[in-house]
């Protein structure tokens, strides 16, 4: 949805001082590369949501993104109860639309309204903001609150992107694995990647030099594994998840 | 938003390009405003084993005199470039052989990852684009050597995703099957990635098993894919189902 409050980057109002706008960002780049170096992502992400003038934020997982449970979020300064309220929202929006989709609109901002039983913060803008960025095979979700009345730079809310996937980048912190993404071994992997390019039983066993039996434990295992009840359900599971 | 909008490179919310030819002249703009030398447009492609993945250069302007160096970068910074970009955004940076050093910025520099110097003849920025599950590679600029503010640095990454978007979409124009899928084949391949037997999505659908096959081959044959598995796969790399 395209919000009426961001407007031309000439119009947009700078969140503080009279800085030449390349100075402030220059500034602001800078306090990240410290954050960054820290590996401390609250603080970053703080640090870019005062940049776009935004309120509050909230960083999640979208690859283990689930309607249940907060897992997925990585670091927010939301009001709690406003989190554990919109968490089923943000987890079904995720779903609705194509991957092809997601990958066309990295770092846009897209606007959606809080809805009209939840209760705000003081002065707060009934409409959010969400982004995604991307770091390695994980997209990551940004949401931001805003003070009522802020005119927004849509330039600026693409940087934010970009910086929020450099902290995430510097952050080094090896992932928490998915309850469902466990440890497909390489051979699993091997197994998937030659199945979604059609091939079969016997036609892997080939490619692989193992014995079709192999094949098939191998592609049991891997739907023990991710929870799927048939081979195209598990290539789905992959494609989804970025596996192969 | 800077003052030199008038020079700036493209704006990030003009339309989408028509054809791969207004893609060039914003990335020799992007070039040109890093008192860059040269750039090379590499999208990744293999899926995700490992080691199927390769940089393919898509676009370049070194230019004849300078054929090689690009088979050159790919050589030393190839794989170095493949790994980053499984766990990492940040922008590459090397120095090359006999020059200064490359990103004045000292400040940024834990937000710019170093990789050994002295590999090529020439230095180089490069600015890894992460889409999602396609559209991923680099941009790449070469230089004698580069004195970049950190401002410079991101507002180029951001210009150079949205390049890379506007590839992904042009190409994503260029492979729409030669039919369209119904929605009735939609649905089929929906469900069947989802988990369910044909009889199941028949009677989801309220149709024949029989007629639930059909969808499904005849959407295997429009998607170019040998079996409903990997029309399933296609079809959500592709975005026609979720």
């Amino acid at each position: 949805m395209e919000s009426s409050r961001v407007r031309g980057d000439s119009d947009a109002r700078r969140p503080q001082g009279d800085a030449p706008d390349s100075l402030f960002r220059e500034r602001v780049v800078q306090r990240l590369s410290i954050a960054a170096g820290d590996r401390d992502v609250p603080s970053s992400m703080r640090l870019l949501a005062e940049y776009v003038g935004a309120a509050h934020f909230l960083l999640a997982r979208c690859d283990i993104i689930q309607e249940q449970g907060l897992e997925y979020i990585i670091s927010s300064d939301w009001p709690f109860d406003l989190v554990r309220r919109m968490a089923p929202e943000i987890a079904s929006s995720y779903g609705k639309s194509t991957e092809l989709e997601k990958c066309l609109s990295l770092f846009a901002p897209t606007f959606s309204f809080l809805p009209d039983d939840v209760l705000l913060p003081a002065n707060i803008d009934r409409q959010y903001c969400s982004l995604s960025l991307c770091v390695g095979r994980t997209r990551y979700a940004l949401l931001l609150l805003f003070p009522q009345g802020l005119i927004l730079s849509q330039e600026r809310l693409r940087e934010v992107g970009l910086l929020a996937a450099y902290a995430v980048s510097s952050s080094g912190k090896k992932e928490p694995r998915s309850e469902r993404d466990f440890e497909l071994t390489e051979r699993e992997l091997d197994c998937l990647f030659w199945i979604a390019e059609g091939k079969t039983s016997d036609e892997i066993a080939m490619i692989l030099g193992i014995s079709r039996n192999t094949i098939n434990n191998y592609i049991t295992s891997v739907m023990r594994k991710t929870g799927t009840k048939t081979r195209s359900e598990a290539i789905a599971y992959a494609v989804r998840n970025n596996l192969v | 938003m800077s003052d030199d909008a008038s020079t700036a490179p493209h704006s990030l919310r003009s339309p989408r390009p028509a054809s791969r030819a207004d893609i060039f002249p914003r990335l020799v703009a992007m070039q040109k405003n890093l008192r860059a030398r040269h750039f090379a447009l590499f999208r990744i492609t293999g899926s995700g084993l490992p080691g199927k993945r390769k940089l393919v250069c898509e676009m370049e302007n070194w230019g004849e005199d300078n054929a090689g160096s690009v088979a050159l970068m790919l050589d030393a910074c190839g794989e170095m470039m493949l790994d980053h970009i499984e766990s990492s955004l940040l922008p590459l940076a090397w120095t090359g052989s006999n020059q200064k050093g490359f990103i004045q910025a000292s400040d940024f520099t834990p937000l710019v990852r170093q990789l050994p110097s002295d590999m090529l003849p020439f230095s180089g920025l490069a600015f890894p684009v992460r889409l999602g599950a396609t559209g991923n590679g680099y941009i790449v600029f070469s230089a004698g050597s580069l004195n970049l503010s950190s401002d410079a640095i991101v507002e180029h990454h951001v210009l150079g995703c949205q390049i890379m978007m506007d590839l992904l979409a042009l190409d994503e124009r260029r492979t729409v099957p030669a039919e369209t899928l119904s929605d009735r084949e939609i649905a089929c391949l929906q469900l069947a990635g989802d988990g369910r037997i044909s009889e199941e999505i028949a009677e989801n659908l309220g149709l024949s098993v029989h007629t639930v096959n059909a969808y499904l081959g005849s959407a295997t044959m429009k998607l170019d894919a040998v079996n409903r598995i990997q029309a399933i796969a296609k079809a959500i790399r592709l975005g026609h189902i979720h």
